[in-house]
């Protein structure tokens, strides 16, 4: 069930700041849409992220970058510059207060700054900081640089994804879309964070977090490194499906409409699942000999495997599209999904009965915007976008002057000097 | 273990099974918390079937490889929740955990007699998370997924892959992986709301929908700018861009060129790097790292624009000077020069080659009773006061029922006898593993 919209947030009452590029919003996106009150503080004109496409009505703005927008909601945004000493210093009196720091520099950074977690911690041993890097503080990569697609070649997504020979001659390794590579941190680092938090809430104590993103690749090809490890297998690259030792049935069909069907029927042919099978196929009229009793017998089935997946399931998929396909079969209980260009979700019913899409205000514009919500509904303390992402500087009034105390003709001097 | 842990005194009634749910106890057990995994072997689904037991080991509900992996950290109390006798243990238990957590679909729990209100009844600041495949909310709540039907349906699958070829999707289940990430960070969350405030909840996690806001931006740019991404040259592959086609982002970052896999020497099937430039001054310098080769020095590559335009021509360039090197020569004498290179890595590759796994002690070897020594992952956060460890091998089924049962809950030995001799504690006529006969003395 759906909380009121009026509770707090899980994480309500703490003060996270948020020093990232690309690499850590995420992580400052989830604490700040669980509730907390993130603090992003960025250099005087804007975090280089502003400048990742697309942007809105494709005009380039920092102001406009989808990117950014998706990645920073629910954060409140300042300017400062870290370089001066005037914004060490502002910088200094934010971490007193602060309960978590979120850092991406390259390793050494902030510590240079006089900015590191051992003098920051002196004045404030409840801090937590939480540094995010392409490979951690230490070891012989720590300085190396990076992107999305090199950590989905070092930690081990290419190795596994790509295509059969016979779908696509020689082709390369594959590295899935979408800046997973920095979700993938993030996730990570959002655990140790939390995990902080929960100890800090016995003990008093805050602590410094060394997360890499490389790890944190590394650790999510299921069970590549297990295949490995225990049996020595190095896995081969299939379509649309698990890496394997050796070849494994499709999974992948292609529907009617051009779009393809996931359907995991390998591995589950039994008696029984024939059965069903051969219902859900019967009711359009495709179930070909598959109602025949010898299907009953597991010989049989093992022995015409291929039969079964490549005729039957293929043709039966082939002449629906891949949504019905993809409704028949879950609603007679099949783990089957239709492979979903991403603008298709706006449309799912079962989304909309979860509200998971957000109505967010960008009032600047005049304008709202559909957003993705929440991966979970806590029916006590809601996980929900509280605002758009802050514009440039937006909350400098209100963090320098309601909250530090300083004068508007002071932070118009800082201003003017590119402190703020 | 000398140091605190972060999750000391947490306790976790842990009904998880296959991947997802196993996951994200894994790594709440690793952070301190003990973990009590509720198992039954006629209806296990995690140490069986097995393809990562060893070959020299007979497959049996003990010997999984990856099961040993995923389950580290973690205490097995066999258990049959679906006799009056096993519901009102699992419920002594429960009184006395501070979280809840499975993934079955989305009734399981609640026909057993276990739904959040219960729950409540059993321990009234009870946090729980429930991880089906659709969630619990939804006229689809019933649907069920694996990993690769959530990637399917949520967009996951589609943006893996070349233009005009089948969605090259994920070649593992991504979404038990983050899936398990997402239960763990919905434990958590639900933890320290509970500490701060004294109340539990109920979490209502489904994989599919936690894949969605995983393409957040490519979302953004169909509700925002209605692009969807069912167009020419989407997804490019490894390329930021497709060639020929409309200069469109495609949600990975910044469009530029170079931006793709490379073969290297010698050619075998994972001998590959990827490199990227992100400025024309990190093209110059890789330039210079390929020894300045004339057709380099071509205009038409001088820009950002001009490589975009003349990709084909400039990635078999860059292709016939990196089947000159190995991909860890490749990738080290990029670096040195500021250029972004990484090789394609197995899982050999990263166990065995890998410089800075090695260096942080990603893999480090544990005893398990039935497998032997093996390497287990570790995790990729460095915690200075309460660091994160595998200090405890995967159970063997029902490894510490009598443990749980008599020293945890206080019930008697001859209890735990009865339990056995009338099948709570273990099927009746299922043979038993030699530790149960010693439990039972």
């Amino acid at each position: 069930m759906n909380p009121p919209e009026s509770l707090p947030g899980p994480l309500a009452g703490l003060r996270i700041l948020e020093l990232v590029d690309e690499t850590g919003q995420f992580c400052g996106k989830l604490l700040g849409d669980l509730g907390a009150d993130v603090v992003k503080i960025e250099p005087p004109g804007g975090e280089h992220s502003r400048r990742i496409g697309p942007f809105l009505d494709d005009i380039p703005d920092p102001e406009r970058s989808l990117s950014f927008w998706y990645y920073n909601t629910s954060k409140r945004g300042i300017t400062l510059n870290l370089e001066t000493t005037d914004g060490r210093q502002l910088f200094l009196r934010l971490a007193i207060a602060a309960d978590v720091i979120v850092e991406t520099f390259r390793p050494g950074v902030l510590t240079s700054l006089g900015l590191g977690y051992e003098s920051l911690s002196k004045e404030n041993p409840r801090l937590i900081m939480c540094a995010l890097t392409p490979f951690g503080q230490t070891g012989p990569w720590r300085d190396y640089a990076s992107s999305d697609l090199l950590h989905m070649a070092a930690g081990g997504q290419m190795a596994s994804c790509g295509y059969d020979e016979s779908d696509v001659p020689n082709a390369p390794p594959i590295a899935p879309g979408g800046g997973n590579a920095w979700h993938m941190g993030c996730h990570f680092a959002y655990i140790a964070i939390m995990a902080a938090l929960v100890s800090r809430s016995v003990s008093g104590q805050g602590q410094y977090i060394d997360t890499s993103i490389h790890e944190a690749c590394a650790l999510t090809t299921e069970s590549a490194i297990a295949n490995y490890i225990y049996r020595g297998e190095v896995l081969r690259r299939q379509t649309g499906r698990h890496h394997a030792a050796g070849p494994t049935p499709r999974t992948q069909f292609r529907a009617k409409d051009g779009n393809y069907v996931c359907a995991l029927v390998a591995g589950r042919l039994n008696p029984r699942y024939i059965g069903q099978l051969a219902d859900l196929l019967d009711s359009y009229g495709m179930a070909g000999d598959l109602k025949d009793a010898k299907y009953q017998d597991p010989a049989v089935i093992a022995a015409n495997t291929s039969h079964i997946i490549d005729d039957l399931v293929a043709s039966f998929i082939a002449s629906l599209p891949a949504e019905e396909v993809y409704h028949a079969a879950q609603q007679r209980g099949f783990t089957w999904g239709a492979v979903r260009a991403p603008e298709v979700l706006l449309d799912d019913p079962h989304l909309h009965d979860r509200g998971f899409w957000k109505e967010v205000e960008h009032p600047e514009l005049g304008r709202s915007f559909i957003y993705p919500g929440e991966a979970a509904i806590f029916n006590g303390s809601p996980w929900r976008i509280s605002r758009r992402a802050p514009l440039i500087g937006e909350h400098n009034t209100e963090i320098f002057c309601d909250e530090l105390g300083l004068s508007r003709a002071e932070l118009a001097v800082l201003i003017e000097n590119r402190v703020i | 273990m000398s140091q605190p842990r972060a999750l000391a005194n947490i306790r976790v009634v842990d009904f998880s099974w296959v991947r997802a749910g196993p996951w994200a106890t894994r790594w709440l057990g690793a952070l301190g918390a003990d973990i009590i995994k509720i198992e039954w072997p006629e209806n296990e689904r995690g140490r069986l079937p097995s393809t990562t037991t060893p070959q020299t080991l007979e497959v049996n509900l003990n010997t999984s490889g990856n099961f040993a992996d995923t389950n580290v950290n973690k205490k097995s109390l066999s258990l049959n929740v679906r006799t009056a006798k096993g519901l009102e243990i699992v419920k002594r238990l429960i009184a006395i955990s501070d979280l809840v957590i499975e993934n079955f679909s989305s009734r399981v729990l609640q026909n057993w007699g276990l739904g959040y209100q219960e729950l409540c009844n059993i321990k009234p600041d009870i946090v729980y998370v429930s991880m089906s495949g659709y969630g619990h909310t939804g006229r689809h709540h019933h649907y069920t997924t694996f990993g690769p039907v959530a990637q399917a349906v949520s967009g996951l699958t589609y943006i893996s892959g070349l233009p005009d070829k089948p969605p090259a999707g994920w070649g593992w289940s991504y979404m038990n992986d983050t899936g398990g990430m997402y239960g763990a960070m919905c434990a958590l969350t639900g933890l320290y709301h509970r500490n701060m405030t004294g109340r539990g909840q109920h979490i209502d996690l489904s994989q599919m929908v936690a894949s969605v806001p995983l393409v957040g931006p490519a979302l953004l740019d169909y509700t925002v700018n209605g692009r969807g991404t069912f167009r020419a040259g989407y997804p490019p592959g490894n390329r930021a861009h497709w060639p020929g086609t409309p200069l469109v982002n495609n949600y990975r970052g910044p469009t530029v060129a170079p931006h793709n896999a490379y073969r290297t020497s010698p050619g075998e099937y994972n001998d590959w790097c990827v490199i990227v430039c992100h400025s024309d001054d990190e093209w110059q310098r890789l330039v210079e790292v390929m020894d300045a080769p004339s057709w380099a020095a071509s205009p038409k590559f001088a820009t950002v624009i001009g490589r975009l335009q003349h990709q084909q021509e400039l990635d078999e360039q860059i292709e016939a000077w990196s089947m000159t090197l190995g991909k860890y020569e490749l990738t080290e004498r990029c670096q040195a020069a500021g250029i972004r290179a990484m090789p394609v890595q197995s899982a050999e590759d990263r166990v065995e080659h890998d410089p800075q796994l090695r260096y942080r002690e990603m893999y480090l070897p544990i005893e398990h009773p039935a497998l032997g020594t093996y390497k287990v992952q570790n995790a990729p956060f460095k915690l200075s006061e309460t660091p994160a460890s595998n200090h405890l091998p995967s159970p063997l089924i029902g490894q510490h029922t009598q443990e749980i049962v008599e020293g945890l809950l206080g019930y008697s030995h001859e209890e735990l006898r009865a339990g056995f001799a009338d099948g709570t504690f273990w099927p009746t006529k299922r043979a038993r593993f030699p530790y149960m006969e010693e439990m039972l003395r």
